[in-house]
This record gives structure tokens, sequence and C-alpha cells, in this order.
């Protein structure tokens, strides 16, 4: 709803805009504005601006671009000296920075994060093969589903323009001490020969369902408190395997006492996601993840007019005086909100809202291609852990998120491996330790050539044939014992805490704050450096992108009073194309956004479904 | 067609933008409001010597440069920068200067075509007291840094054409180089991109 108090958009504020029929009827070709053509830009920071945001994290930066294109003039600062803050992608360098200022206690980075502990390989610091710029290291890394909030901003916004990104369609779940790859389509189900065919019938049944679960009150109202588990079992007679891998691989759930909603919506989002560009269900961006996309739309932010200062820490705010205040001295009014990521808290702060849910998280730098896990033509897998897979009998998922070069966010010849964690305390660490060397043991069994090699095992005929030791290879791989160990180029572990738990995408009690600067001063604490401050959540454990627009806007509601013309951009060139060459049209956007529609269609392929008549032969 | 990326460096003012607006769109607009749209401009030219078409994906510093905080998105796999100073700002030279030892530090390709641009010739045409940089001065130290040089008028068009001539005939060079170099790499494994604006159309589980 648009209320009178709300600012027109930059769109609306625009010449053009206000004499656009008359350019229209003399039909002037139009040609995409500029980004960023200067006014005589002042030398200084602005005096004044509507919202001021410090963190340039994933939800800031949305935020930031959202509030420009409506027309706020807006501040984004960071203290540090790169973009992406709890989102970001860093060098080599950077990360042991990083792990410093962790460790170091005195910033309010360690409110955020503890127990980093990083090791570097010999051969990485010293190398004349990998320089600190080859590798991009997400702190909160991500995947992007392919029907999802995020990617029909990015679409909208422009902002993918500035991506590049790749496909992912290979989710592992690790079972008796080795990766099944996921039976994810419809097709592999049918073809499936380990499937019964009543097996068959059932997990068809249940996918049915599932795409139009929350139209189907009465078949999982009874469920609604009890775990997804019984709902499966006892509704549709699901077996083990099966209930694993709709749970952990595709629901990307952490244990199976999660609620049956939760799990049917998570379920539904990787089946809808299924073939929309393609045979899979994520994407992610290349040169790093939350990183990237922050970058993007800070840039994005930028073209719509906001000022951004990197090395620029907030001091204090006084909401009376409605003044910022930040390191170098240099001073600013705000007009509306502050808003800042719990890492950039001013000293003295006394609002930071409580982090008190902990994501552990180990990453790995590995002399490896991890080829061998990736789905043909891609760069990246996700690697599951049910409950009880491994051996430290963790009762909590370990998920692992595999980036190759590929994606060149690591060099040639190496692998970073993200893992992560919901589990809490030491016990955390111990699971982390488990998956890593499941993997570990994984990756050199399926990529060693030693075997192939050996002597013993392949022996050339009289004529030069080879003939393969069978009996010997077989008993080969069950006694195998690695004699090849995987370098490890660095190991960083840490601990972060968030506002968010687990599945909750955003909790929004966390932004509750009056629309109205407070007349009364004792809810004021004294003393504190950051009254009247908004905080944003730190990054959640979730791995998928899904809590990012849901945070952005519920802050963008709260600054602007509605979120009605979030991200209501209307780009000039919109329907004509700026140039025609080889049919070459950039700025068309296709993307399907009407969630009826997409759900109809949803509806469609299972209606239309062919292999029903196949399962009956 | 080969499609190249170009950036944009320089101060705030010294008229990177008119320079690109200049070259896209073959106008000048004094008085133009800031604007906003595209997330960057595309242009393409013809080499005369061979009919080479060359398309050129631009990008502006969108005010990012004020406190010089670009993004490494910014300045990743560029092929080209344009560093603009203006020749009647005194200190814009030495400002140029840094962006490109910026620029040189955050990009690792050696095969980056760097155009050092003095603008707003134009200004010292009708009033030489105006001009604060010799064309001696800046041709000479690019010469000496390897960069390419030319002084241009973004109001009046002189020379902006020619610049983005010359940087795509430099830029040609290296590719068919680079490609006679590449002769029989294996080009296999690379990992290919998804477009997000194109959903599938032919969705192989619908009927439609």
């Amino acid at each position: 709803m648009l209320n009178a108090e709300r600012r027109p958009s930059v769109a609306e504020r625009r010449s053009s805009f206000l004499s656009g029929s008359l350019q229209n009827s003399m039909n002037i070709p139009v040609v995409p504005h500029l980004a960023g053509i200067e006014d005589p830009l002042p030398e200084t920071t602005p005096d004044k601006v509507d919202v001021l945001i410090a963190g340039t994290g994933m939800v800031e930066s949305v935020l930031a671009a959202a509030l420009a294109w409506q027309g706020s003039s807006v501040l984004h600062i960071d203290k540090n000296d790169y973009y992406g803050d709890t989102s970001a992608t860093l060098t080599i360098d950077q990360i042991s920075n990083w792990v410093n200022e962790v460790n170091s206690g005195t910033s309010s980075l360690s409110v955020c994060y503890t127990n980093a502990k990083l090791y570097i390989s010999k051969s990485l610091r010293h190398s004349n093969t990998y320089v600190s710029r080859d590798f991009g290291i997400d702190l909160s890394p991500k995947i992007l589903f392919a029907k999802s909030d995020l990617l029909s901003i990015l679409v909208k916004s422009r902002v993918h323009q500035y991506l590049e990104f790749q496909s992912l369609s290979n989710f592992h779940t690790y079972e008796n001490d080795s990766f099944e790859k996921l039976t994810n389509t419809k097709q592999e189900i049918f073809t499936d020969q380990n499937l019964s065919l009543m097996s068959k019938r059932n997990l068809m049944r249940f996918i049915k369902f599932v795409l139009v679960w929350d139209e189907q009150p009465e078949i999982w109202q009874q469920y609604a408190e009890k775990p997804i588990s019984d709902f499966l079992v006892e509704k549709f007679k699901l077996e083990n395997n099966q209930l694993y891998e709709l749970i952990f691989s595709i629901g990307l759930c952490y244990n199976l006492d999660v609620k049956t909603p939760n799990a049917l919506q998570r379920i539904r989002r990787y089946l809808t996601s299924f073939d929309v560009y393609g045979p899979f269900p994520v994407l992610y961006s290349k040169f790093g993840g939350p990183g990237e996309l922050s970058q993007g739309f800070c840039r994005s932010a930028a073209v719509a007019g906001s000022t951004y200062k990197l090395n620029s820490q907030l001091l204090s705010f006084n909401p009376t005086t409605k003044e910022a205040v930040f390191k170098d001295g240099s001073k600013i009014k705000v007009e509306e909100r502050v808003i800042v990521s719990p890492t950039q808290a001013p000293l003295d702060s006394k609002n930071i809202p409580k982090q008190e849910y902990e994501v552990h998280r180990l990453t790995c730098i590995v002399e490896k291609s991890c080829s061998e896990w990736f789905g043909e033509g891609e760069s990246a897998a996700v690697v599951v852990f049910p409950p009880n897979s491994l051996k430290s009998n963790n009762r909590t998922v370990v998920q692992a998120f595999i980036v190759g070069s590929g994606t060149e966010s690591c060099a040639k010849g190496t692998c970073i491996w993200y893992l992560s964690t919901v589990e809490t305390g030491p016990r955390a660490e111990l699971d982390l330790d488990a998956a890593l060397e499941a993997l570990e043991r994984s990756i050199i069994r399926e990529s060693s050539t030693d075997l192939e090699n050996e002597n013993d095992l392949i022996q050339l005929g009289p004529n030069g044939q080879t003939i393969i030791n069978s009996v010997k290879l077989g008993q080969s791989f069950k006694e195998y014992i690695p004699r090849e160990k995987v370098q490890f180029l660095l190991k960083l572990y840490y601990t972060q805490f968030t506002s968010t738990p687990p599945f909750d995408v955003v909790t929004p009690s966390v932004f509750e704050f009056s629309k109205e600067w407070p007349k009364d001063s004792s809810l004021l604490v004294p003393g504190a450096s950051d009254n009247n401050i908004v905080y944003t959540s730190m990054p959640c454990a979730e791995i998928s992108y899904d809590d990012v627009i849901t945070a952005a806007k519920v802050l963008y509601e709260k600054i602007v009073g509605s979120d009605d013309d979030f991200f209501d951009v209307d780009f000039e060139d919109e329907d004509i194309p700026t140039y025609q060459n080889n049919g070459d049209v950039q700025y068309q956007n296709t993307f399907e956004e009407d969630d009826e529609e997409d759900e109809a269609r949803d509806m469609d392929i299972v209606e239309n479904e062919e292999p029903m008549g196949e399962m009956e032969i | 067609m080969l499609q190249f990326k170009l950036v944009l460096l320089g101060d705030s003012s010294v008229g990177k933008s008119s320079i690109v607006y200049r070259f896209v769109k073959d106008s000048f607009d004094e008085f133009r409001e800031s604007t906003i749209g595209a997330a960057f401009l595309s242009q393409t030219i013809t080499l005369e010597e061979n009919n080479q078409v060359i398309k050129f994906e631009i990008w502006d510093t969108a005010g990012q440069e004020r406190y010089k905080s670009l993004a490494p998105m910014y300045y990743r796999n560029a092929n080209a920068a344009l560093v603009v100073y203006d020749v009647t700002a005194p200190d814009s030279l030495m400002k140029a200067k840094s962006w490109i030892e910026e620029l040189k530090k955050k990009v690792g390709n050696e095969e980056l075509v760097i155009c050092l641009v003095g603008n707003k010739v134009d200004i010292c045409e009708e009033d030489d007291t105006k001009r604060k940089i010799e064309f001696e001065e800046a041709k000479d130290w690019a010469n000496d840094e390897n960069l390419l040089f030319y002084e241009v008028s973004a109001k009046t068009g002189y020379n902006v054409k020619e610049v983005f001539q010359k940087i795509g005939e430099q830029l040609y060079e290296y590719k068919k180089a680079e490609q006679a170099n590449k002769g029989t790499q294996d080009n296999s494994n690379i990992t290919s991109n998804i477009r997000l604006q194109e959903p599938q159309a032919s969705n192989p589980t619908s009927c439609c």
C-alpha cells in the first residue's frame, strides 16, 4: 500500500518520467542511462543521508540497493577494506588477518565468531605455485535455488549481469561409508534398479503431493507438530533410504525430528527448482558466493546513487541529534535509520541482540581437483552426512559444499571443502573432523591412480593386451589402505554465532523497533554508543540464500513503511533493445515471476507424467 | 564478434562517463542529471583493417571511486581500462597515475590494455590559459609506462572514437597472438555458465 509518507521512487523523480509521454511520442531511441554519471560530487562525506548502513554483508547490501532504487539516500560503509563483511569472500592473506582479529578479542568480531583456528601449509605459504588471491574463501558459503526469491531479484535488479553462475546437480548422501548420488530426477527414480515397484509408486505419490502440499492441509495437519519422518513413513510408507534422501539431501534438513511443514517446504523448494534452467536444482556464483553477490548489490546501489566508503568505522550514534560519528572524525546526520551488522557495532555498544545459536564451520583447501564428485561440465557438489553416518555418531547432519577450480574460487588442481553443522559445543568439532576424514577417504579411493599402475593388478598379455586381475582388484579395494594422503593447503575452523535459530530464516523480533524516534529517553541505554541502532542478523546456518531477501524485506518495510516497492525498478530500456547485433539483446527479462502460474506448471509436470504407465510393466 | 570488458577509472568529475556517453550515444549533454539504469553499457566498433567486429562492455565506476571503494568485481577480467584525467585540473594527472598503480595491482592480466586519456581539451581551445597539464608531459609519461595516450573532448567528440578504435586494435592483436599460442589446447573441461535471464524454454518433463 502506498502511504502518503512514501517518497517518490528514483524512477518517478527522473525528468524523463515527468516528461515521459512527450519523449515517447517523439520516438527518441532509448539508450540505457549511464551508471554513475558524475554530478559534481562533494569531496567529503555528504552531511546528511536518509539511511546509514554499516557492513556490506549480503542482507545489508540487498537492503542498500533496494533503498537506493526506492529513492532513499544511503551511505553504506564497512570498517574493512573489502566488501562482504559476514558474507565476504576472502583471499588467503585476508583470511589470516580475519582470524587474528577474531582471536584478538578486542573487536566486535569476537562477539560474532570464536574459536578460529587456522592452518596454512608451508607449500601454500611459501609457494611459487599459488598466490593469495588465487583463492576466494567464503565466510558463509551458500547455494542458490533456481526458483527462489533471491534469484528473481537478481534478474529484476540486473545484478545478475555482474555475476557468472554455474549449475550444481550432484547431491551426494553419505551412507555406509560411501557416497550415494541422489536419484533426483523422475527418470532416475523409474530406472533405479534398487527400488521396488511399490517404492517407486509411493515415492511418486509423495512427490506429486509435496508440490502442492500447502493446498492439502488435510493430509498433513495432524503431523504439523510431529517429525517429518513419522509423516513420510505413516502416510506414504517410504523406506529408510528414501527418507534420508528426501529429508537430508533434497530437504537439506539437520535431523529426523524436523517438523513436517518445515521439511515439506524445503523438499518442495528443491523439486520446483529442478529444470528451471536445466536438469539441476541449484546454482552458485563464480569467484565466490555471497561475497560476490554482496559486491553486485553494492554496485547496484552505487549506480542508484548510494555512497560507498570502505575502511570506515562507526564510532557512535546519537539518537537525539541524529548524528553519527566515524573513526576518521567525520560526522553525518541520519534522517531515518542506522542499520548495523553486529560485526560492525561501535565500541561501547550495549544493544547488540544476543547471538545465541552456533554454527560450526570447517573450511579446507585440498590439493586435489575432486572432479570425481562433480557432474559433467560442473565444478561443485553438495555432500550430506546424515545423523549417525559418521564415526563420531553424529546426532546432527554435517553438510559439505565442495567447490572446484572451475568456479575460479581456487587455483587449478585444488578444491575447497566447506563443512558445517549446527551441532553445539565440542561435539561439533568432532563431527566436522569425522566428516572431513570421510571426505578424505572417499576422494583418495575415487581418484587413486595407484591401483591402475600397480604391476600385480594390471598385467600385459603376450600380445601386449592388458589383463586385469579382477579378484585381486576386488580385494584390493576392500582392504585398500590409502598410501596417498590428501594434501591440505589450508584448514580453518571457526564457530559463528547467529540470532537466527536453525530453520527459521529470520527472526523478525530482532528487527522490532518503533518507527518514531523515541521521545522517552529512558528507553535509551545510558552510556551506550549504539542507542536506536537497528542490528541485522548474522548469517544463519542455512546453506541456501533463502533467508536473505526475507530479512532485507523486513528491514526495508520497517524503514520505508511498506515493502510494495521493494526493487520496483523500471529501467528506461526495458522494452527496447539497445543494439541488435546478432540478435544479441541484452536486457530482456523473461524470468517467470508469477507464483500462481508456476505452481500450475509444476502441477502439470505431475499430471502429465508419462512414466506412471511404465511402472505398471 | 569479439567481446571485451573495459573499465573506466579516474577521479570524479574528470568526465569519465561523458566520454563513454559520447562514444555510445554520440551526443553530449552538459546538463544531464545524474542518471541511472543499465548495469553497464555496450557498444560495438568495426576495425577498418579487417572488418573485425568488437564489442565493448563498458563498466563505469558508479561513484564508488570517490572513497577508493571499488569492488574486486569491477576490475575482474577487465581487458582494457580507460584512465581519465582533466587537462584543466592540475593534480588530476597525478591521481590518474595512482589509479594506474591500483589497476596494475588489482588486475593480474599482463595483456591489459591501458589508455590514458586527458579530457576537456575543448576548454583549452577556447582559452589556453585554462590548460594545466601539457600534452607533452602526459604523453612522455604514458610512453614510459607503455600506455596508449590521447587527449579528447567528450563535449565536441574530438578523438573519442579514435580512443576506442585504438584500444580495439590493440585488443585484437593480443587476441590473435593468444589464439595462435593456444592452438590445440584442451578446452573440454571448461565449466559453462548459466544465463539467469533465460530459464529453460522447453521443460523436458512438462508437456508444453
